[in-house]
């Protein structure tokens, strides 16, 4: 019983610990908005340059 | 056990509320709007000046509001996991072969700038409103994505129903075996709100063909997105339409040809122009039974009318509720406004239109906070209301998040755009006849059309409208190239100058911010609101900065 | 050639809208009912007591106070109309009978009501909803709005709509347009006995003059150019079909011709392509039916949308090139007008590079301002077309 409640209160503790990873890793990319100045920065003028050098089938 | 839960949180919350109460107090002086009450910033204090509207760092909103928008935000996240996850490859080939998927990534700073500001009951529902639409999109592309020929196709691609944008789709649930997805909404209707610079590649490859400047630069952009082979390819069947009025009409013989190419046909499905008339209503109701003949012989299935039913049952729940906000718009207590409301009301009407009861739960839960507000005589936006508006506005005014900037600069309270009244009347769920009447008269009063064409009276309509809820102004956006609405400029300057309304026309050209930029058609409200109303900004960071170079 | 007896007389009919002969017939108490649009059939309002008179501006530079109702971003036809409206130039109208065909058309009509630029009154306005399809629920919605906005209001005015009526009004419309056919076709010859000049003008004429007063004119001018010899060698360097939106100003033909082309067929608003075509009762029809069909069926405006209308369109440009052996095209937009600046991209595709038929895209203003600018363009199709015959002329000796 003991084990058991040994086993159980780990686990809680990893779940809480993960829950408060990812809480902290998403948090602080939510207030730092790091995802919008990846996309802004980063993302959109690699897809831009991409889209640009596309060959498509322009016509009426 | 509900009362005890109950006790619980009533319990946790004497603990809490302190707590936040101090944090609050603590870190109040990075919340921006108290900082521009205070003097000491504002909400563009966050943004760096080289006009890419990304800011530094998300608005300190008090410990509650920020929590709750962080949650939002992982919803978001995680709708859009969602989408990938379900067909990561046709998502990827999806971003990499088509220029406006790429725009969508700009969907988080979007839905950022769009309720900046808002606190409380306002952020509640904003957020919910938020969640609801980037759900649906996202379904709505992955779908899409899912099914487009061109990315290698899937199971639903040849039973998918292309549709023109602005084509109600209510109809179309008689056929609960095919899918029908609008051709332009995700190429262009909505994306081009996400990035202001999305449409203005499309409108140039359209005017590099020869098509003049001056026609709708939505239309010119769809077009263009026709010349240069980007529509998502699926279904057999595309119902084109003169909604909302001449240049969509004109650009489906652009659309209709590259439709063709791709072994697709095209079929017309009109609506009377003057819909308040009963030869209009005949002919839409025959226009109705003729496309969903069309529908059935295409695609070889039979109408389901306790499907439609069922979706028109949806529809006028919402309809219901929809009538009952109107009630609580015309009060100041309202904490839904702006592009909160109208960009739901625009996603909820025009692109699920019944087919989705996740919309009637959270009408029924945006529902509960309105009148909870009115019961509370809850005051929103801190009660710094200065003037109340109806907004005669298309889609210009959400790229720009207008409302939202009228609101945090000027105090004036966007209370409803003229496209959320769109067609409300109730459909009949048991006979099908009947029912066929009310649809005709329900998707008559489209998106941009309800009180664009059809004669002067829909226009002149805006003003009852104002007085019902309770409205000092009225904002016309004043789109340079609508022919029909530019046609009725004296009589609006006239009718409000007789009717007492603070009026105004807010210049721009749709999607093409090159003309008119963001800047400009702020600046046009500056100077009415400075000069003309003679007062000075909530926040004077808002007034005039760059942005020339945001999505 | 010789002058047209009439020539002078008829350009001097289109320096005002209130003619000699409209001033006549109204004085004679006819009722003069005025229209922009080919969706409302001439012939509906030529029944007995009443006549057509097609609205234009003419000579019209200035649309101060049209601007300030409808902007300077809208149609010019549509802001000079309601300009002269404003002016006073129609107060000799006792209806306008206006068509929802285009946004920019329906905000002027909707004008006449609103603002009372018509000093009449007994004057009133009503406006139809035009279909954008030509099948059955089409064609039954056309009729419902034509027997309700046209022909009911005259009915309430004493007007006689019976059978008889609409039956004198086809032989009325047939007479007319057979006589304009007859001249037109004259353009088809080698070396025509008229000018595209000459034509518009007589076109013209026939729409906007009460037919009854008009129709000797006409008449005479038929035998004349029937019996008229034309230039010892033809006078043009190439020959062209003229195509597009409301080209109500003969000047813009004459333009067009003092530039080395001549204007051979006319598919326009205010053209005889369609217009001028024989309207036929078929069986089982009655005489209100045929012309809502005959309207419908014939009418090219490109707000129509079904691809078998779009194709009409098409192959009427590409028949009246190979009738009137048109060596390209002329499209022409009006400034601000939706419909005809895409279904001039489209067409001068369709035309140029899936039939060969060499195109020339403009963009105008109602009034005839830059015609500088539209000279050089003219001028440089049609040296382009010299080019081309030259070189084709060249590829045959070789052959």
């Amino acid at each position: 019983m003991k084990k058991l409640f040994s086993i159980l209160w780990n686990i809680c503790k990893k779940l809480v610990m993960t829950v408060f990873v990812l809480f902290v890793v998403t948090f602080t990319i939510y207030m730092t908005n790091a995802e919008n100045k990846l996309i802004y920065y980063h993302i959109s003028p690699f897809l831009t340059k991409h889209y640009d050098k596309q060959a498509r089938d322009r016509r009426i | 056990m509900n009362a005890i839960l109950k006790n619980a949180l009533g319990i946790c919350k004497k603990v809490t509320d302190p707590c936040i109460d101090f944090i609050d107090k603590k870190l109040e002086k990075f919340d921006p709007v108290w900082q521009a009450e205070h003097g000491t910033g504002g909400l563009r204090s966050r943004y760096p000046d080289d006009g890419s509207g990304i800011p530094r760092y998300r608005e300190w909103r008090g410990v509650r509001d920020t929590f709750q928008d962080y949650v939002a935000w992982l919803r978001n996240v995680g709708y859009m996991g969602a989408m990938a996850a379900k067909s990561p490859v046709h998502v990827v080939k999806g971003i990499w072969e088509y220029r406006w998927m790429g725009s969508f990534l700009g969907s988080f700073q979007f839905v950022d700038r769009i309720f900046e500001g808002y606190r409380g009951r306002e952020l509640d529902i904003a957020n919910i409103h938020g969640n609801a639409i980037v759900r649906i999109l996202t379904l709505r592309i992955g779908l899409i994505l899912a099914n487009d020929r061109r990315l290698g196709g899937g199971p639903m691609s040849d039973f998918i129903i292309g549709l023109d944008e602005t084509v109600p789709p209510l109809f179309t649930a008689g056929f609960p075996t095919l899918n029908a997805e609008p051709m332009q909404t995700m190429p262009e209707f909505v994306v081009c709100d996400v990035d202001q610079n999305l449409d203005p590649y499309y409108i140039d490859v359209a005017e590099s063909y020869g098509l003049a400047p001056d026609v709708c630069s939505r239309c010119s952009a769809e077009t263009g997105v026709a010349l240069d082979d980007a529509f998502p390819v699926f279904g057999k069947l595309v119902l084109s339409t003169n909604q909302p009025c001449n240049a969509s009409e004109a650009t489906s013989m652009f659309q209709r040809r590259r439709f063709h190419q791709w072994g697709i046909e095209d079929y017309p499905f009109v609506f009377a122009m003057q819909h308040n008339e009963q030869n209009g209503h005949d002919y839409t109701r025959e226009e109705l039974k003729q496309a969903i003949a069309k529908i059935e012989e295409v695609y070889n299935v039979k109408y389901d009318w306790n499907a439609l039913f069922k979706a028109a049952a949806n529809m006028n729940h919402q309809n219901e509720i929809e009538l009952e906000k109107w009630d609580i718009f015309a009060t100041p207590y309202s904490p839904l406004s702006g592009i909160s409301e109208s960009l739901y009301k625009l996603v909820e009407w025009a692109l699920v239109n019944g087919h989705d009861a996740y919309f009637n739960k959270v009408d029924d839960k945006v529902i509960q906070i309105m009148r909870q507000a009115v019961d509370d005589k809850y005051l929103p936006y801190k009660g710094k209301t200065r003037h109340r508006a109806f907004l005669w506005g298309p889609s210009a005014m959400y790229y720009t998040d207008f409302p939202t900037w009228t609101q945090n600069c000027w105090g004036l309270t966007i209370v409803l755009n003229m496209d959320s009244t769109m067609g409300h009347n109730h459909i009949d769920t048991e006979d099908p006849e009947k029912a066929l009447t009310d649809l005709a008269l329900f998707s008559e009063k489209g998106v941009m059309r309800h009180h664009a064409v059809g004669g002067w009276d829909n226009v002149d309509a805006v003003w009852a409208w104002a007085k019902r809820l309770n409205c000092d102004m009225v904002i016309c956006n004043d789109n340079v190239a609508c022919k029909g609405m530019n046609g009725v400029h004296g009589m609006l300057e006239e009718r409000a100058r007789e009717l007492g309304f603070h009026f105004m026309f807010l210049p721009h050209d749709l999607e093409d911010s090159r003309t008119i930029s963001r800047q400009e058609m702020r600046s046009a409200v500056n100077k009415f609101m400075s000069v003309v109303m003679g007062e000075e900004p909530l926040d004077p960071t808002l007034v005039e900065f760059d942005d020339s170079k945001a999505w | 050639m010789l002058d047209l007896k009439h020539l002078i007389y008829f350009e001097n009919l289109l320096d005002e809208a209130n003619n000699e002969l409209v001033a006549k017939a109204v004085s004679d108490g006819d009722l003069a009912l005025g229209y922009n649009c080919y969706y409302i059939p001439e012939t509906l309002l030529n029944l007995p007591g009443c006549f057509s008179t097609r609205l234009r501006a003419p000579h019209c530079v200035s649309t101060d106070i049209a601007n300030y109702y409808m902007t300077v971003h809208n149609c010019p036809y549509v802001r000079s109309i309601l300009e002269r409206a404003i002016e006073g130039g129609y107060n000799y109208l006792t209806a306008l009978f206006g068509a929802e065909a285009c946004s920019s058309m329906e905000r002027m009509e909707e004008h006449f009501d609103l603002i009372h630029p018509v000093k009449n009154d007994a004057f009133f306005t009503t406006i139809i909803d035009a279909p954008l399809k030509c099948d059955n629920a089409a064609l039954n919605y056309y009729k419902k709005e034509l027997n309700d906005k046209v022909l009911a209001p005259l009915a309430e005015r004493g007007v006689d709509t019976s059978e008889a009526a609409l039956k004198a009004a086809i032989e009325d419309h047939n007479e007319v347009s057979r006589i304009i056919m007859e001249i037109g076709d004259l353009r088809k010859l080698p070396n025509p006995p008229i000018t595209g000049y000459e034509f518009h003008v007589i076109q013209l004429v026939s729409e906007v003059c009460p037919h009854r007063l008009i129709l000797p004119y006409l008449k005479e001018t038929l035998d004349e150019v029937k019996a008229r010899a034309p230039e010892p060698e033809f006078p043009f360097r190439a020959r062209l079909v003229l195509c597009g939106s409301e080209v109500d100003d003969p000047e813009f033909t004459k333009l067009i011709e003092t530039c080395g082309a001549m204007v051979v067929a006319d598919r326009y608003c205010f053209g005889s392509f369609p217009g001028r075509e024989q309207i036929v009762i078929e069986d089982g029809e009655t005489a209100f039916d045929a012309i809502c069909r005959h309207y419908l069926q014939t009418n090219t405006c490109p707000r129509f949308m079904p691809g078998e209308k779009i194709d009409q369109r098409t192959e009427l440009l590409k028949n009246l090139v190979e009738e009137f052996h048109a060596d390209g095209i002329v499209l022409e937009n009006m400034k601000f007008c939706e419909f005809w600046s895409y279904e001039k991209v489209l067409q001068a595709h369709v035309q140029t590079n899936e039939l060969g038929i060499p195109t020339c895209q403009i963009e105008k203003d109602y009034a005839l301002t830059g015609a500088g600018q539209l000279r050089t363009r003219f001028q440089a199709f049609v040296e382009g077309l010299e080019i081309k015959q030259i070189e084709s002329a060249a590829a045959e000796r070789r052959a």
